[in-house]
């Protein structure tokens, strides 16, 4: 029968690995695609998706099961999402790691444009609409989106009400349609 | 009694303190009176893979482009004033125009804009550190492209 | 405020199923007969949608195995310096440690500060320019930074009609512009 996720917590708080490893393996999928919809760049995303886990494996001792694993999860990796945006944006220009990469764009530049030029532009603008969204609306969205959290989840991963909540949804998704009008 | 076990304490502070006003004096920068601005113009190709002995000094960073050649066309320095533009000619109809900004923590921040046939291509203000430089590369001429190493030197 | 802006504003958690029953059957009874709000909550369903298409979707799949043992060898890694910080951090918290703390946090300062001027091997390590700003003029631009040589690369691409100007130069092999 399937441990619940207290339950591997409290195995994990006894000193089981294994444990640890199973809580890992349920989660880290969607805390990484939150942190990526977070930072928008996947090696920092991955990068911050182990530190998180890193920062939860230190901590579980403390973890007295108050909130769900997951909110308790989700609020360390997107406390340090938000951190590391703040990092980013003084220097908001992507670098690439190798010149392989820069050479590869190459070919996507030299293609055929127009092809599939509307979903190219839609997501292209919609990254920039969500990138240019702060923190805090940034990431009621991405939690909102990739997990379908309940309002009161949100607000407990990120340390406000739901009312807040609510009303960064609202403020957030407006931003985004005036944004991407002419693509709706 | 009291007192005299104080002394040390405070006096160990004191001159804390006053390491500190003379680090902070002696840790100030002078600003600098102007820039020495070094743009080196060089050919990448994949025609043949020759490798300028006149580019050693920088092998380790071109090899970074992938091409198999390297060749130096032109090598120019030039004193910018803060603040003062200055233009380089490059070939192939194109002129790099570099503006010194700014002094600050051993970087200087520069415009530098790049134009051809009095056209701007591009426009970017980096900060590089003082005697460092960086690669502005990928127009095209003969056959190959160009790679210029832009670097700086405050004066 | 109107029927329809109060509404409108409701539009979202209803869609959310964040509403009661109550307040739910209220939005979804106007909302189906008010064409206004009736093109506010498609807008919406668009708006999510495509979030969906871009944040989920396409989000790609993380290997579990190599994730775990990068993991893993972090957390065996970092061990043995949490056990030894957390003696030290006794120690340090006690009320004496904190007056030396004093001088010693002053001392640290004095090092930053001063770092470059003392120690200018320190300097030359880090050769990283960074690009404050860029305008490439619709022509599309790529930066790289390679840690081995810590070089920064400014790269300008080839468009794919080409460039006017560049109509007259022979075409050059590989990626060039």
């Amino acid at each position: 029968m399937e441990l619940s996720d207290w339950e591997l917590v409290q195995k994990c708080q006894s000193g089981d690995m294994s444990a640890f490893q199973e809580l890992v393996s349920r989660h880290h999928q969607k805390v990484y695609m939150v942190i990526l919809g977070l930072l928008r760049n996947r090696e920092d995303a991955l990068e911050v998706s182990q530190e998180t886990f890193l920062r939860a494996y230190r901590k579980i001792g403390g973890f007295k099961g108050g909130s769900s694993f997951y909110t308790w999860i989700y609020r360390i990796g997107v406390n340090l999402a938000i951190d590391a945006q703040r990092r980013q944006k003084r220097n908001p220009l992507e670098f690439r790691d190798s010149m392989d990469s820069v050479l590869e764009s190459q070919d996507e530049v030299a293609r055929d444009p127009f092809a599939e030029l509307h979903d190219r532009e839609l997501r292209e603008n919609l990254l920039k609409a969500i990138n240019d969204l702060t923190a805090e609306h940034k990431a009621v969205i991405v939690l909102r989106t990739i997990e379908g959290l309940s309002y009161k989840d949100i607000g407990a991963i990120l340390g406000c009400s739901e009312g807040t909540v609510m009303s960064r949804l609202h403020y957030a998704r407006k931003k985004l349609h005036d944004k991407l009008r002419s693509f709706l | 009694m009291k007192l005299l076990k104080k002394l040390p304490r405070r006096a160990l502070l004191f001159s804390c303190l006053a390491l500190v006003v003379a680090g902070i004096l002696g840790a100030a920068e002078k600003q600098p009176q102007s820039v020495q601005v070094s743009i080196g113009t060089i050919l990448a190709g994949n025609q043949s893979d020759d490798f300028d002995v006149k580019l050693k000094g920088m092998e380790s960073q071109l090899k970074v482009l992938k091409y198999r050649s390297y060749r130096l066309l032109k090598n120019e320095s030039q004193n910018v004033p803060w603040r003062g533009a200055k233009v380089f000619e490059i070939p192939g109809d194109r002129s790099l125009t570099v503006t010194p900004q700014e002094f600050q923590d051993n970087r200087i921040s520069m415009k530098v804009r790049l134009t051809q046939k009095q056209k701007p291509v591009l426009d970017t203000t980096v900060k590089i550190p003082n005697k460092g430089n960086f690669i502005l590369g990928g127009p095209p001429h003969e056959g190959g492209v160009l790679v210029l190493s832009i670097s700086a030197a405050a004066q | 405020m109107n029927e329809c802006e109060r509404i409108e504003n409701s539009i979202g958690p209803w869609l959310d199923h964040e509403l009661n029953a109550a307040e739910s059957e209220v939005v979804g009874a106007h909302v189906t007969a008010c064409s206004r709000c009736s093109d506010a909550r498609q807008r919406l369903e668009k708006i999510d949608r495509a979030l969906s298409s871009v944040l989920v979707d396409e989000a790609p799949k993380i290997e579990f195995a190599s994730f775990w043992r990068e993991l893993k060898q972090q957390i065996e890694q970092k061990r043995p310096w949490r056990k030894r910080l957390l003696e030290q951090a006794g120690d340090w918290a006690s009320a004496p440690r904190a007056a030396w703390a004093v001088p010693a946090l002053i001392a640290v300062l004095i090092a930053v500060l001063s770092y470059q001027s003392y120690f200018p091997i320190w300097r030359s390590r880090n050769n990283f320019a960074t690009v404050e700003s860029i305008d490439s003029y619709g022509r599309n631009v790529a930066l790289l930074r390679e840690d081995g040589s810590k070089t920064t690369v400014i790269w300008l691409y080839q468009n794919q009609e080409g460039d006017d100007e560049a109509a007259e130069e022979t075409p050059p092999a590989g990626p060039a512009f």
